[in-house]
C-alpha cells in the first residue's frame, strides 16, 4: 500500500479508487502517482521518496506526490505518519534516503506551528527577516514589508515587539515573513494548530486571501479534516507505521482564483466524511 | 514608576533596615557589649565619619581588582562558551575540568598563584577571573545550545551563514543566559579578589579591603572590620547594579526577566 494513492478528479468524490487501483482514465499516470489537474508542470514532486533514519527507523515508506503550481495542496494524518518529514524534505532541510524529490524552485518560505520570531526584534524587522537574510535590497524589502503587514491587518504595530501581541497577531506575522521574500512555495506545518477556532478560520480565510493575491503554491499540513477540506485543491491523506501515503483528493468545490465562485457546501461535507472515515479505517 | 510604587519599592527595605540598626543599637547600650565584640552602629557611623579617607583607598583597590577580574572572566566566559558550543569536542573536553575548577576552594589555590605570580594585584585579578570565569562560560554555552531550533532552519534555508547565525540569532538569544551567569560573577568576582587579599594582599597602602579586614581582626579593631565589609558590599552592588542596568537596556522590552512584576 505504501507510496500508493488515487486521484479523485474534480466534482466527482465517487469515483475515488482504493489505493493502488487507479484505473487508466484521461488523468492518467504511472500507478500511485497522483498528478494535479492540468497540464502545468510539477513544481515540487515525490517519486518514491522515502525515509529511513540513521538508527533504522522507518518514517516513511516510498511516496509519490505531485504539487501542482498555484494549488493548495493539504497533508492531512495521524500523529507520527511523516508529513513534516515530507515537508521538510521539499524544504531541503532533510533529504530522501530513496526515490528522489523535484523542486523546481529555490524561492520558497516555510511557516512552522509556532510564529517563531525573534524576541528582541522589532515586528518590522520580523517581517523583513527572511528577506534580509536573502540580501533583498533594504528599500525593496521594506516595501514587501509593508504591504505584507498590511495584509495580515497589523498596520500600526510595526514597532511592537512579539511578546506584545496575541497569540494569533503573532502567527500573522509569520504569515506576513513568510511572503516578504516573494516566494513561489509556501510550506506551512500545522501553522494554525496552536490557535483556537475562530483565529484558525480567520487564519485560514487570510491564507485564501494571500492564495489569491500571490498565485502561490502551499504546501500545507493540519490534523483538522475540516481544514483540510476547506483550504486543499488537493488532499493528501497519510497513514502511520511506518508513514505511507494512503489517498489523494482532487478537491470537487476546491478555492477559486479569484474567489467570486462559490463552495459546494454538500460536496465538501460529503469529501469530509470519506476522509473522516478512512482516517478512522484500520492501518491509517 | 509612579509616587505611591516608589515608597512601596523603597519603604519597607529602609524602613527594615532602620529598625535593625535602632535594635542593634538598644542591645549593644543595654547590655554594656564592648565594641572591639561588637561595635554599635553609631560607633561604626563615627569611625566611618573618621576613617572614611583610610577605607577609600583599600576599597578603590579592591574595586579596580574585582572589576578587572570580572571584565576577564566576562570576556573569557563568553569566548569559552562560544568555543564549547562550536566544537563539540572542546565541550567533551574542557566542560569537566572547568566543573573541577568551580569545586576547588578558592582559598586552597590562592597561595599558588601568589608562588606563581608573586603577591599583589595582578594575583588577586586572576583569582577574581578565574572564580567568575565558570558562571559566565557554563550560561553562555547553555544559552548557545538552546537556540529555538526552528529558528535555526528558518535562517539556514535563508542561506545565512554560520557567522550572521552566531551574530544575529544565536549571540542575542544567548543573552539572557549570558547576563545572568555575568550577575553571578558580579558578586564571585568581588569574593575572589577579597579571597586574594587574604592571602596575597600587600600592606604599604597597596592592601585592598581584604587585607583590611584580616589586619582590623588580627588587632581587634572591629569597627573598622564592619566598615570594610559594608565597602566591600558596596563594590559588590555597584558591579551587580551596573550588569541590572546594562540587562534592563538590552532585555527591557523583550524578555520576562528584565520585565516590571505585572500587577
Amino acid at each position: 500500500m505504501a507510496g500508493r494513492a488515487d486521484v479523485r478528479g474534480p466534482q466527482s468524490p465517487e469515483t475515488a479508487q482504493p489505493a493502488g487501483t487507479a484505473q487508466p482514465a484521461e488523468t492518467a499516470q504511472p500507478a500511485g502517482t497522483a498528478q494535479p489537474a492540468g497540464t502545468a508542470e510539477a513544481l515540487v514532486e515525490f517519486v518514491g521518496a522515502e525515509k529511513v533514519f540513521g538508527n533504522g527507523f522507518r518514517a516513511l515508506d516510498p511516496v509519490d506526490l505531485a504539487l501542482a503550481p498555484s494549488e493548495i495542496t493539504v497533508l492531512v494524518g495521524p500523529s507520527g505518519c511523516g508529513k513534516t518529514t515530507l515537508l521538510r524534505m521539499a524544504a531541503g532541510l532533510t533529504a530522501p534516503t530513496g526515490g528522489r524529490l523535484v523542486r523546481r524552485t529555490e524561492r520558497m518560505s516555510y511557516v512552522f506551528q509556532d510564529p517563531t520570531l525573534l524576541a528582541w526584534r522589532s515586528i518590522q524587522a520580523n517581517v523583513e527577516l527572511v528577506a534580509r537574510l536573502q540580501g533583498v535590497p533594504r528599500a525593496l524589502r521594506r516595501e514587501r514589508a509593508r504591504q505584507a503587514i498590511a495584509m495580515v491587518g497589523l498596520s500600526g504595530f510595526e514597532k511592537a515587539y512579539p511578546r506584545e501581541l496575541s497569540g494569533g497577531m503573532r502567527m500573522r506575522v509569520s504569515l506576513a515573513r513568510s511572503v516578504t521574500s516573494d516566494p513561489e512555495l509556501l510550506l506551512m506545518d500545522e501553522p494554525f494548530a496552536a490557535l483556537d477556532e475562530f483565529n484558525r478560520d480567520k487564519m485560514g480565510a487570510e491564507l485564501l486571501q494571500l492564495w489569491r493575491l500571490r498565485g502561490l503554491t502551499v504546501m500545507f499540513i493540519t490534523h483538522s479534516i475540516s481544514e483540510a477540506v476547506r483550504l486543499g485543491h488537493q488532499i493528501a491523506v497519510l497513514g502511520s507505521g511506518p508513514g505511507h501515503l494512503v489517498r489523494v483528493f482532487r478537491s470537487p468545490s476546491p478555492p477559486s482564483a479569484d474567489g467570486s465562485a462559490g463552495r459546494d457546501d454538500a460536496a465538501l461535507r460529503a469529501l469530509r466524511t470519506e476522509i473522516s472515515e478512512l482516517l478512522g479505517g484500520a492501518r491509517i | 514608576m509612579t509616587r505611591s510604587r516608589l515608597l512601596w519599592t523603597v519603604l519597607p527595605p529602609v524602613g527594615a533596615l532602620l529598625l535593625g540598626l535602632l535594635g542593634w543599637q538598644l542591645v549593644v547600650v543595654l547590655f554594656g557589649i564592648p565594641g572591639y565584640l561588637l561595635p554599635s552602629p553609631a560607633t561604626m557611623v563615627h569611625t566611618a565619619l573618621v576613617e572614611l579617607g583610610t577605607i577609600g583607598t583599600p576599597a578603590w583597590v579592591t574595586m579596580r581588582e574585582a572589576y578587572v577580574g570580572f571584565l576577564l572572566a566576562g570576556v573569557g566566559g563568553v569566548l569559552v562558551g562560544l568555543m564549547m558550543s562550536r566544537w563539540r569536542l572542546l565541550e567533551r573536553g574542557l566542560y569537566p575540568y572547568l566543573i573541577v575548577l568551580q569545586t576547588i576552594p578558592i582559598v586552597a589555590i590562592a597561595p599558588l598563584f601568589v608562588v606563581w605570580l608573586g603577591p599583589g594585584a595582578v594575583t588577586n585579578t586572576v583569582v577574581a577571573a578565574m572564580i567568575a570565569l565558570f558562571p559566565v562560560a557554563a550560561n553562555t554555552l547553555a544559552g548557545l545550545k538552546s537556540t529555538d531550533r526552528n529558528l535555526v532552519q528558518l535562517y539556514t534555508m535563508a542561506g545565512a551563514s554560520p557567522l550572521v547565525r552566531l551574530l544575529s540569532l544565536r549571540l542575542p538569544g544567548a543573552l539572557p543566559a549570558i547576563l545572568t551567569g555575568l550577575r553571578v560573577a558580579a558578586g564571585a568576582a568581588v569574593i575572589g579578589a577579597i579571597v586574594g587579599e587574604f592571602v596575597a594582599g600587600v600592606g604599604g597602602g597597596q592592601g585592598g579591603l581584604g587585607y583590611v579586614i584580616t589586619e582590623s581582626a588580627v588587632r581587634l579593631r572591629t569597627p573598622e572590620l564592619f566598615l570594610a565589609v559594608l565597602a566591600a558590599c558596596a563594590v559588590s552592588l555597584l558591579l551587580f547594579g551596573a550588569v541590572v542596568l546594562v540587562e534592563r537596556r538590552l532585555l527591557g522590552r523583550w524578555h520576562e526577566s528584565a520585565l516590571p512584576a505585572e500587577e
